[in-house]
């Protein structure tokens, strides 16, 4: 599939009653076309995403075949019929996005300002999670870009007013922006369902008690859970399956293999491994976990390796130190290339629960696709993990090394970057900006609009200025140290200045739309006199607190 | 924060101490300035490590005249690790307010299987496998035969050590095995002897305690630490133990299989020296005449394990003749091991004294006592002579060498026992002969004869005046210092009855019942769901475990535990245990949570900590054995009660050793040491919390009680000591809750401070330390 183009099988129809003719719909930079498979059809299609003003199209799960209805500026419609549902999301998706592109990069910024940015991110972040990359038509990214600038210039503007005007530093500035910071958060995969945590392949054997006959019983999951903690049962899985013998041969030959591992007939799974060679591997220990026990070890934590230990330990060369003194306890030795341990399964099982295999619900439909699936994404992961163990590692080990500090001996300075939510800001956040929706007369037509621009940016402005104060007011409560102190100071005096220039902006203002602006704005004073309450109480306590303590505790 | 213990400055690295730390410091200060050794008790959760490092670097700081040197001893590898952990901070912190004077070297030292950067080397799979690799690459001989053939492999890092020769220093820093390899990597150098050589200058060593008490290791890596040094020992309650080990053989049947298979193969090499190079005997034989066991210009790379008895024991005399001679020493070896194995091939057990071992040897095989005690060198000397680089396959006829050396060496204080099969598996035939040192002072003695100051310090070091007696010492200062706590952030508690109200415990004629096993497991699956994050279960045995794991699973008890936390178990392999300590770590971590599962008596519940939310809860299910009857055991406390004097009364708070001396011999009793060991390693501060339950109707018995140590018993409570599954359940939920709410972190609500701050510091060292002592 080329860049930028979208290809489905559909049938075209002038109305929903329509047969329609099968071809192919392609949805090219901003064009539409459609071409029957039939050569000498007539009902071919090929128009602009500019014209289109609409489109609608049927909702999953109800009884109606997919279909996407399209209208144009001259009000007619164009209706396909997809294969499925997959492919009517995909165009409908693309369709939005290109609808959106008629605007041009002014248009999203001033949608944008309409307070309809969380619909249009949220559409174009579908959009890209849906589709493969190289489908994302260029306009997209356009548009992309244009969201992000209109995003960063009001970050500036911010930046400079706070970090320029000396009320918060960088660092404070930042420390509530981490995720902006953070480049592909949008490209955050949907979260997955790891691993039962209990033992699935531990499940009993079925024994029906009057004939000789065991039955295992595997679902696809319990087929994951095996693979993914047995690496070489997966391998012997893709190297023999169809190929050499079939699904059902195979599984016979493990459950065969695991009979004979839990019954402890350890003579009996020698006998039967050196006549049959396939069995043999289910028995073996497992070489490729073999492999990774020795990478792993080499990256544990170093405080509790006691692997480095047995290496250092020049007391106990062999037959060296005390042998027999009771403290030892006596192992049992026994022929150790057969015996695998319900202790080493559950460590093992534990050990992948933890790491999560990534595997999603819809694939664990047959063994075969199990077996693909796990075999893929483990390529992913050993190709594209590298540097992220690495790094990780290094992340872990500074872990370490704060976790061997004694926590009640230092005193508390790093809590004052710790970003807070609390549910009063948001609350009051989310008031704001509904009140400021709801005074618009129609839906979609909101008061912002009927404001002059000049005024109304002003008023936005202030809005995320005074949003961002209170983000750092709020999150420096409780003032643990001197540092904090300081800090609620500047805010404060930071927030007065703002509601001063607040009611400079009502005073200046056109009296026709004074009343609109004071109900605009009273949210934001209403937020603003909050914080200095709680401010001005929180002085009177400590004040009176440190005159009770003369050591100044704080 | 900074402050003055009389003359000097101590460089601390927090903003508050507590008050058993500052006095701990004042009392290892005084044994400083009185040059002596000292021994010292303060209980985990107090800062032992970082309350000494601090101190003794910021003793070192303030008397430049006389720089001292401090070799600070852990018991494994992780622990060393965990103290370089510390010293980095410790420095930073110093460097941060003293500038560049602050600096030092401080290195961790290990073997080269835990430093090796050599792929080809370190992908070995033992240690004693990576070390003749390692020789194979780097001995002279093979170094200068590569000279000759460019084809011959060598080390590249060895190499580019060797010739970057003086200039090859490591700058000043805080180097973890870690960060040696890194360094090592990035130079292109071998950090195993970079670390070797660098031991000499360093300001600190850290490392494993058998690199000063182990004769075989101490010999090449410790002999040229200067006296004023300051040895510590930490976590030193088993340092007797260590002792006793360093200098015990023990000769099996493999033994002595392994070793004439080696002899065999000494023969067939001086026959092949024979017709290529037969000077190089006769050059070996000229220089034991002349009195040189070992040529004087050894390099570190050709420097196998040292004479395994005491420097000072080791005679600088000639070979004897009767074993100059190559051919008459492999004669002679071959003499002693069909000897050994003659004496090996016997149905009962007996003991005998080195004396007496020694003369009949002499009478029956005809191998004279100086002949045995010269076989550790006169083996190296051969082997050297032979140029073999592959030593790991020549390590039982070492062993043999160890033996007769050891044997040959010391009279008194050892003896040697033969036991025709462990007693507690008659069935099994496994015949040792072993030669156990029972006077731990032996192999401490040139530690405490050389150096100025050796501090002994542990968790639990009590009675404290009994180790001055077993390790034959006169320490100048000896304290014992308790915690006091801010809050009641301990609880322990004794479960006797399962939630069926029916006892538990794992007495022999209980352990096996189904009922015992359920309410172990219900107990277990209750407390899953509502303790957080991490849950240590101890078991008195790998086999008890196994069996109540296997009937859980069996059960469907094991599903449930699964259903709230990832179980991680410590199995018989080292590396496969340490994966799952790795991963429940990381349990913990993540927040999803975990139990782990051990062994009261394995190498987790010795020196792995389950400190802060990897240990929330302990629990304890029956109650821990020595197993007493080990003749080994009894020997060594006939030797004790005999040499020094030490009353059994003295004993009975003291290890397994109580059950011997004090009671019938078949009385299995708690040990001490072990409890201690377990539970005490789930506080790692004062603001740290956790759970301990002892599930075993047992425990509610005082005798059995009151062996647990001191600090656990006095959180202790009378309700406490016998409850069941839902009363403990309770317990545990209000505990939990009360531990989640605010307190006053330093203490002045209760009266005394447990937590000091500059100003208190500088108050207390104006009126004197004396005031605030206990």
């Amino acid at each position: 599939m080329s860049s930028g183009q979208v290809t489905k099988r559909v049938k075209y129809k002038t109305s929903v009653k329509d047969a329609g003719t099968p071809g192919r719909l392609s949805l090219v930079k901003e064009r539409l076309v459609f071409r029957p498979n039939n050569p000498n059809s007539a009902s071919k299609l090929d128009m602009q995403f500019k014209y289109i003003t609409n489109h609608r199209y049927t909702k999953e799960g109800s009884n109606k075949a997919p279909m996407l209805n399209l209208t144009s500026n001259q009000g007619a419609s164009y209706i396909f019929e997809f294969e499925s549902y997959e492919d009517l999301h995909i165009c409908r998706d693309f369709v939005g996005c290109a609808n959106l592109m008629k605007f041009g990069h002014k248009g999203v910024a001033e949608l944008l300002h309409r307070q309809q940015k969380l619909q249009i991110l949220e559409l174009i972040r579908k959009f890209i999670q849906n589709n493969p990359a190289e489908m994302i038509c260029s306009s997209v990214q356009g548009c992309c870009k244009t969201i992000d600038y209109v995003l960063h210039s009001e970050l500036q503007k911010l930046h400079q007013q706070f970090v320029g005007g000396g009320v918060l530093t960088e660092a404070e500035f930042w420390a509530t922006r981490k995720k902006l910071l953070e480049k592909d958060a949008n490209r955050k995969a949907k979260q997955r369902g790891g691993l039962k945590s209990s033992v699935l392949a531990e499940s009993k054997p079925f024994i029906d008690g009057r004939t000789n006959r065991v039955t295992f019983n595997l679902t696809p999951e319990i087929v994951r859970e095996i693979f993914s903690e047995k690496p070489a049962v997966h391998r012997a899985y893709l190297n023999f399956v169809p190929s050499k013998m079939a699904d059902k041969d195979f599984w016979t030959k493990y459950c065969r293999a695991e009979y004979l591992q839990r019954s402890k007939n350890i003579a009996a799974a020698i006998a039967e491994a050196a006549e049959d060679e396939e069995l043999a591997i289910f028995l073996k220990p497992d070489d490729i976990l073999a492999n990774e026990t020795r990478r792993k070890i080499r990256r544990v934590d170093p405080t509790l390796d006691m692997e480095t230990d047995q290496g250092d330990d020049y007391s106990h060369l062999p037959d060296h130190g005390i042998f027999r003194d009771g403290s030892k306890e006596v192992a049992e030795s026994g022929n150790e290339l057969y015996q695998r341990t319900l202790l080493q399964d559950l460590n093992r099982h534990a050990a992948v629960v933890l790491q999560g295999t990534p595997i999603d619900e819809e694939q664990l439909k047959d063994t075969q696709t199990v077996a693909e699936a796990l075999e893929r994404s483990k390529q992913e992961r050993s190709t594209a993990s590298k540097d992220d163990e690495s790094s990780a590692d290094q992340e872990r080990l500074k872990g370490i090394s704060q976790a061997m500090t004694i926590d009640d001996l230092r005193g508390s300075n790093d809590h004052h970057l710790a970003p807070l939510w609390i549910k009063v800001l948001s609350v009051l956040t989310h008031n704001i900006s509904s009140t400021k929706y709801n005074l618009g007369k129609k839906p979609g037509e909101s008061l912002l609009d009927s404001l002059p621009t000049s005024v109304r940016d002003e008023l936005l402005h202030h809005h995320i200025s005074i949003e961002e104060l209170m983000k750092h007011f709020w999150s420096s409560y409780p003032i643990t140290n001197k540092y904090l102190n300081t800090k609620v100071t500047k805010l404060k005096d930071e927030m007065s200045k703002m509601d001063s220039q607040l009611q400079k902006l009502k005073e200046a203002v056109q009296p026709d739309i004074r009343h609109q602006i004071t109900l605009l704005i009273r949210p934001m004073q209403q937020a603003l006199e909050a914080a200095m309450q709680h401010y001005d109480a929180e002085q009177q306590k400590r004040a009176s607190k440190a005159r009770e303590k003369p050591n100044g505790y704080s | 924060m900074k402050f003055q213990i009389e003359e000097v400055t101590v460089y601390f690295p927090y903003d508050n101490i507590y008050p058993e730390q500052y006095t701990y410091m004042v009392e290892l200060k005084r044994a400083l300035d009185a040059k002596g050794h000292c021994l010292l008790e303060m209980p985990t959760g107090t800062g032992k490590t970082i309350a000494l490092l601090s101190l003794i670097t910021s003793y070192a700081l303030a008397k430049t005249e006389s720089p001292i040197k401090l070799i600070y001893c852990t018991r494994t590898v992780h622990e060393m690790e965990k103290t370089l952990a510390e010293l980095k901070f410790l420095h930073n912190y110093q460097v941060k307010h003293l500038g560049a004077a602050a600096k030092m070297l401080a290195i961790g030292l290990s073997s080269r299987k835990n430093l090796c950067v050599n792929p080809k080397v370190s992908s070995a799979e033992n240690r004693d496998s990576v070390d003749a690799a390692c020789r194979k690459l780097t001995a002279s001989w093979v170094r200068s035969m590569a000279a000759e053939n460019p084809n011959q492999p060598t080390c590249e890092f060895y190499e580019n050590y060797d010739r970057a020769a003086g200039g090859a220093v490591l700058p000043a820093g805080v180097y973890t095995l870690e960060d040696l390899r890194a360094f090592g990597k990035e130079k292109g150098w071998c950090p195993y002897f970079l670390a070797r050589h660098m031991v000499q200058f360093a300001n600190v060593v850290v490392y494993s305690y058998q690199y000063l008490l182990d004769p075989k290791v101490a010999g090449i890596i410790s002999k040229e630490m200067q006296k004023e040094s300051v040895v510590v020992f930490d976590e030193a309650h088993n340092i007797d133990n260590v002792c006793i080990e360093a200098l015990s053989v023990s000769v099996r049947r493999q033994t002595l299989e392994g070793a004439i298979r080696n002899i065999s193969r000494i023969e067939n090499e001086i026959d092949r020296f024979k017709d290529i190079d037969a000077g190089r005997l006769r050059a070996e034989y000229n220089r034991l005449v002349e009195g040189l066991a070992l040529r004087g210009d050894l390099s570190a790379s050709d420097a196998w394990l040292a004479n395994p008895a005491l420097p000072d024991d080791i005679l600088r005399q000639a070979v004897p003749g009767n074993i100059r001679r190559a051919e008459h020493f492999l004669h002679v070896l071959r003499r002693l091991v069909q000897y050994l194995k003659v004496k090996l091939d016997t149905d009962k057990v007996e003991k005998e004294s080195p004396v007496s071992f020694v003369a009949s040897i002499n009478s029956d095989a005809g191998i004279d006592q100086k002949a045995l005690k010269f076989c550790y060198d006169r083996l190296h000397s051969l082997l050297m002579t032979l140029e073999i680089t592959d030593t790991d396959e020549f390590l039982h006829i070492q062993t043999i060498c160890d033996f007769a050396t050891l044997v040959g060496t010391y009279a008194r204080g050892f003896s040697i026992i033969i036991e025709p099969f462990d007693e507690r598996m008659p069935l099994i035939p496994d015949p040792v002969l072993q030669l156990c040192c029972h006077d731990a002072s032996l192999a401490i003695k040139p530690v405490f004869d050389r150096f100025q100051s050796v501090v002994i310090t542990s968790g639990t070091l009590s009675p404290i005046d009994l180790y001055p007696r077993l390790l034959n010492f006169h320490p100048v200062v000896s304290r014992s210092f308790k915690m006091s706590l801010t809050r009641d952030c301990i609880c322990p508690m004794v479960l006797t009855r399962g939630s069926d109200q029916l006892p538990v415990s794992t007495k022999f004629d209980m352990r096996s019942d189904p009922g015992v096993v359920r309410n172990y497991g219900k107990l277990l699956v209750e407390m899953v769901s509502i303790v957080p994050d991490g849950i240590v279960c101890f078991f008195v045995s790998y086999s008890y475990m196994d069996g109540i794991i296997n009937s859980w699973n069996e059960s469907g008890i094991l599903k449930d535990i699964m259903q709230h936390k990832l179980v991680f178990i410590e199995t018989q392999d080292v590396v496969e245990t340490t994966l799952a300590l790795d991963n429940y770590r990381r349990a913990c971590d993540c927040g999803r949570g975990a139990v782990f599962f051990s062994v009261a008596r394995g190498k987790v519940a010795e020196g792995i900590d389950f400190d802060r939310h990897y240990g929330r809860l302990v629990i304890m299910f029956g109650v821990p054995f020595q197993y007493t009857e080990s003749k080994i055991l009894r020997a060594r406390l006939e030797y004790l009660r005999d040499t020094f004097q030490i009353k059994e009364g003295d004993f009975l708070t003291f290890d397994a050793l109580i059950d011997v001396m004090n009671i019938e011999l078949t009385d299995r009793n708690l040990n001490q040491r072990q409890a201690a060991q377990c539970v005490g390693r789930v506080i790692r501060s004062k603001a740290d919390y956790g759970m301990m339950i002892f599930a075993d109707k047992r425990y509610s018995r005082h005798d059995k009680r009151s062996k647990l140590p001191g600090w656990i018993l006095s959180h202790l409570r009378d309700a406490n000591l016998n409850l069941s599954t839902d009363m403990a359940l309770h317990i545990a939920r209000e505990f939990l809750r009360k531990m989640a709410q605010p307190y006053e972190k330093t203490g002045s609500t209760t009266g005394r401070k447990t937590l000091l701050s500059q100003e208190d510091v500088e108050k207390l060292g104006n009126n004197g330390a004396q005031e605030m002592l206990y």
